[in-house]
């Protein structure tokens, strides 16, 4: 089933608890910045949450709490709703694996578990698969099947061509309509700088971007044995390497290139994950969410 | 340096095997596919370089392993000299200990000859101390100790051996071989010509060995010696015995002497004989008596030359009742002929019982030497098991095939198929004649000519593995063996009835018929006289259960226990009479006598021990340092070894290249790419 191949039961479990919160949204609801296009001014009650400890006091119905000695969160539609679009990573790179998972996969696994997690959200969920360029689009959309509808999108997603952010972020700008959150889920074999050049237009348009950088482990920590004949994925081009070059030069360029993206990022106020295929998704997901939500 | 086998070095050949694999071919790696080559620089030096290295390394291992394989099987050599003559030899005693030094004192001259030569030794020198009769005796190995090599050569007593000079000469060649040392060797012996082998060059020496011979004899020692006695094995039922004795004299004046006939210990007759010089003469004792079983008898000579031992001369005889044989014959054969000629055989040795096929099943035939089965036919029945049972306890059974033997399609106890009666051809001669006869088959021996005897009906019959004696000139088996257990079977093709054949009237048939008897009795087998060093039958069958027994001379057991169950022969090492019981049952009294050749005193021409010695007239030359020629010394072990060592090494090379070499297969959905090792490809690592 399309539905349960990417969402994996126990990842679901261990972030059905927590939240994909927009910040933006957040201080927009504060600041009454946002107003529903469906009921003008006034706020539309959408539902009760349970209070679990963190939780904003000011949205405790206390009328509730006093009629059941039980504490609730008023939860409001419209500008409660966040705007979620998924940028997957398609390329050649992304096929890479030195284990049972590919980087693909596992970004599958990640796009899937958050659209899925935006979805219980009520959120409007959006899917762009990119390479060199955008090559299956899934408008934002929190109407009913669009969970199945970005599913579907990620199951088809086949690693294509080379990686080029440039391309396919500068038409990605044309479909964002409205503030939300981006997620990209790549390799990021670009320079930092360059893919911040790409990504900081969304930043300056008020939407929030987190980068998931996927790596295999044997990109982090590659072990050759002898000389090997490397072919790149994307280029096909072919290079002799040697042990001493991989054990030592490489694997410092990679913890550099690592440690610009994070400062790249930490500049343009992007939020940097690195994730490690070897590393189990529901970790690696839990683990993100609830630094995210601690520093909200 | 050179080589046994140089043609072997055209397997060098194959070492463009490894170059074309190393240098010429191109080589193929697989590919690793990664995600990028973005963080990649291109290392050509370093990694191609040790790849490289790794390659010459590989191929100069496997150039080696087939270089010297092909130089192992071209069996280099190297030319070395001796080592150069040094203080240290080893000094070979040997003291001749056989028959014939029992002369005067001889034996005892030797050794002290031989104890001097001892005192002499040089501090550094080593000595062994052998004693020579039929073969070479160690008595000690190579010691410098000269109390111990005196001692045994004390310890050398007389035996009845005789000596063989060859033996000497072969142990004196592989000396220098085993200790690596110049062997000077002494003999102590009296140099009886009767000791030189046939050919002289059994006698040779190498260039690492002197010689010196110590002659211990006189020029002219004179002796006599009873040198045979011929009596007969056996003597049957009242039959008195003619004894001939022949008494020689070797380097001796003509003289007259008494020669004595005594039988278990009992003085029988005397007689004077006159034995001319260097001559012989004989002497004959007529009607001896003998008690019944088996009686001890000497014969010798009175004199007191030096050498008495030889002059007696052991025998042994029995007497006997005469054997029983049986004959049972189909009611159309006759036993006349065959009876007839086994009493006129000499001796009278064999006594004939005659019955018809049909009372034979019940006869006990354990007790008859042999049996006859003249044309019986089918239906034998018990009589063939009893048959069977007394041909494998050892018993003889002579087959004259006959008409009855055609319906019965097979020869009793051993099986062979009868396949038809041949009957000669009506045109031409009408018979066949013996076209091949083996003389070597014992009751064919005194037989005489067969070819003018006449067949003129025979049985074919599938002899298998049979030995064949002799054949008609049609190539059919006339004669034939076969041994069934302990015993044996001979067959005749035909009848014994003068009516198939003419064969009872020609003069061969009474000798054929004796040999027959005799050979199937196997009196033939069982000799009553030996010489010093032969060996005498205890068992032919090789799960013989049956344990056999020897007495020797001195009334002792002369077996352990072990060679009693399992020795096939036991060596005689004494003169004396030796009571042997063989497996088989058959008991024997054999008469063991020195081997007359010692008893010729006759020394070796000096010209001929010159020779020996290594060419010097001069009657004892210096032990010389010898003339240390090249050694051919070959290299194979050490060839073998460094093959063993470089193929190792070759194995581990490889064996890491190959780990080396070995990547992780591409993804799925990719195909491999056919790279070629060209570094043209590769781009050094830079922004895409």
């Amino acid at each position: 089933m399309v539905l349960q191949r990417f969402l994996n039961p126990s990842v679901l479990a261990e972030i059905s608890g927590l939240e994909l919160v927009a910040k933006t949204v957040v201080d927009g609801f504060i600041a009454g910045l946002h107003k529903s296009p469906d009921f003008g001014f006034s706020q539309e009650f959408a539902e009760y949450r349970m209070y679990t400890p963190g939780d904003d006091l000011r949205h405790v119905d206390w009328n509730v709490y006093g009629r059941t000695d039980r504490i609730y969160l008023k939860r409001f539609r419209g500008e409660t709703n966040t705007l979620l679009t998924l940028l997957l990573d398609a390329s050649a790179s992304m096929a890479f694996t030195s284990h049972q998972i590919t980087k693909l996969d596992y970004a599958r696994y990640l796009t899937a578990s958050l659209a899925y997690l935006a979805h219980q959200q009520r959120d409007a969920g959006g899917l762009i698969v990119f390479d060199d360029d955008i090559r299956n689009y899934i408008r934002p959309s929190s109407r009913q099947g669009q969970l199945h509808r970005i599913l579907h999108a990620i199951e088809h997603a086949e690693p294509g061509a080379r990686t080029d952010f440039a391309k396919p972020f500068i038409h990605f700008q044309q479909f964002l309509f409205r503030r939300g959150i981006v997620v990209v889920v790549s390799d990021f074999y670009e320079q930092p700088k360059k893919v911040m050049e790409t990504i900081e237009p969304l930043r300056f348009r008020g939407n929030e971007v987190v980068l998931f950088h996927v790596l295999d482990p044997e990109e982090v920590r590659p072990k050759l044995k002898g000389p090997a004949l490397l072919v790149d994925m994307e280029t096909e081009d072919a290079m002799e390497v040697s042990p001493d070059y991989v054990n030592h030069e490489y694997r410092e360029k990679i913890d550099q290139h690592i440690e610009g993206l994070r400062d790249e990022s930490n500049k343009a106020g992007v939020d940097y994950f690195l994730v490690t295929t070897d590393r189990p998704l529901d970790a690696a997901l839990r683990e993100y969410l609830t630094v995210r939500q601690g520093r909200m | 340096m050179g080589l046994f086998a140089p043609w072997f070095l055209a397997g060098l050949a194959a070492l463009g095997l490894p170059v074309w694999i190393h240098l010429l071919r191109q080589h193929k790696q697989t590919p690793k596919f990664f995600s990028s080559l973005m963080f990649f620089e291109r290392r050509t030096q370093s990694s191609v370089k040790h790849r490289r290295l790794k390659h010459y390394l590989l191929l100069c291992l496997r150039l080696a392993v087939l270089f010297l394989l092909a130089l192992l099987f071209a069996n280099p050599f190297i030319e070395r000299t001796a080592p150069a003559a040094s203080s240290r030899k080893l000094v070979l005693i040997a003291v001749d200990h056989s028959f014939s030094m029992r002369y005067g004192e001889h034996l005892e001259q030797a050794k002290q000859q031989a104890i001097d030569i001892v005192s002499k030794l040089g501090s550094g020198d080593r000595a062994e101390v052998v004693a020579l009769g039929s073969r070479v005796d160690l008595l000690t190995q190579p010691s410098n100790d000269r109390n111990a090599l005196k001692a045994a050569v004390r310890s050398i007593t007389p035996s009845d051996a005789t000596s063989s000079y060859a033996e000497f000469a072969r142990y004196l060649r592989a000396l220098p071989r085993s200790t690596h040392m110049q062997v000077e060797g002494h003999l102590f012996s009296d140099m009886q010509k009767s000791s030189l082998p046939s050919s002289f060059s059994d006698l040779r020496l190498d260039d690492q060995t002197s010689l010196t011979l110590h002659s211990v004899a006189e020029p002219r020692e004179p002796n006599w010696a009873v040198e045979t006695v011929s009596s007969p094995p056996r003597i049957y039922g009242t039959r008195k015995a003619r004894i001939q004795a022949t008494v020689a004299s070797y380097g001796a004046p003509a003289a007259r002497r008494y020669v004595t006939l005594a039988l278990n210990g009992r003085t029988v007759e005397t007689k004077p004989v006159d034995i001319p010089e260097n001559g012989r003469a004989q002497v004959t004792f007529n009607d001896i008596d003998a008690p019944y079983g088996f009686s001890r008898g000497e014969v010798r000579i009175d004199g007191n030359d030096l050498l008495s031992d030889d002059d007696r001369f052991y025998f042994s005889m029995e007497r006997t009742d005469p054997a029983r044989a049986l004959f049972i014959h189909d009611a159309r054969q006759t036993p006349e002929y065959f009876r007839s000629a086994l009493e006129a055989a000499s001796d009278a040795a064999f006594a004939l019982d005659v019955v018809p096929v049909a009372q034979a099943a019940g006869v006990s035939l354990s007790r008859y030497a042999f049996v006859v089965a003249s044309g019986i036919g089918p239906g034998l029945g018990a009589l063939e098991n009893s048959l069977t049972s007394y041909v494998r306890k050892g018993g003889g059974l002579f087959v004259a095939l006959g008409p009855a033997s055609l319906a019965a399609g097979r020869v009793p106890v051993t099986g062979d198929r009868v396949s038809e009666s041949r009957y000669a051809a009506p045109e031409g001669d009408r018979y066949r004649n013996v076209a091949q006869t083996d003389r070597s088959y014992p009751p064919l021996a005194q037989t005489g000519p067969l070819e003018a005897v006449k067949f003129y009906q025979t049985l074919r019959v599938d002899t298998g593995d049979a030995r064949v004696a002799a054949r008609l000139n049609d190539g059919s088996p006339l004669l034939y063996e076969k041994r069934v257990g302990e015993g044996r079977v001979v067959v005749l093709t035909s009848t014994l009835d003068n009516i198939s054949n003419d064969f009872p009237l020609h003069a061969s048939f009474v000798p054929f018929v004796e040999g027959i008897a005799r050979y199937l009795e196997g009196g033939e087998a069982r000799s009553n006289v030996a010489t010093v060093g032969s060996y005498i039958e205890l068992r032919t069958a090789k799960d013989q259960a049956v344990a056999a027994e020897v007495i020797g001379p001195d009334g002792q057991r002369a077996l352990d226990l072990k060679q009693a169950a399992s020795a096939p022969i036991y060596q005689v090492d004494r003169a004396g009479f030796y009571d042997v019981r063989p497996a088989n049952g058959r008991r024997q009294l054999v008469a063991v006598n020195i081997d007359r050749r010692e008893s010729d005193l006759t020394q070796i021409p000096e010209e001929t021990l010159a020779l020996w010695r290594g060419g010097s007239l001069r009657p004892n030359p210096s032990p010389a340092a010898g003339n240390h020629g090249p050694e051919l010394y070959p290299l194979w072990k050490y060839l073998l070894i460094a093959l063993f060592a470089v193929s190792v090494a070759e194995s581990v090379v490889a064996n890491r290249f190959t780990l080396a070499s070995r990547e992780a297969p591409p993804p799925a959905a990719r195909s491999e790419l056919p790279v070629e090792a060209e570094r043209e490809k590769a781009t050094v690592g830079g922004v895409r």
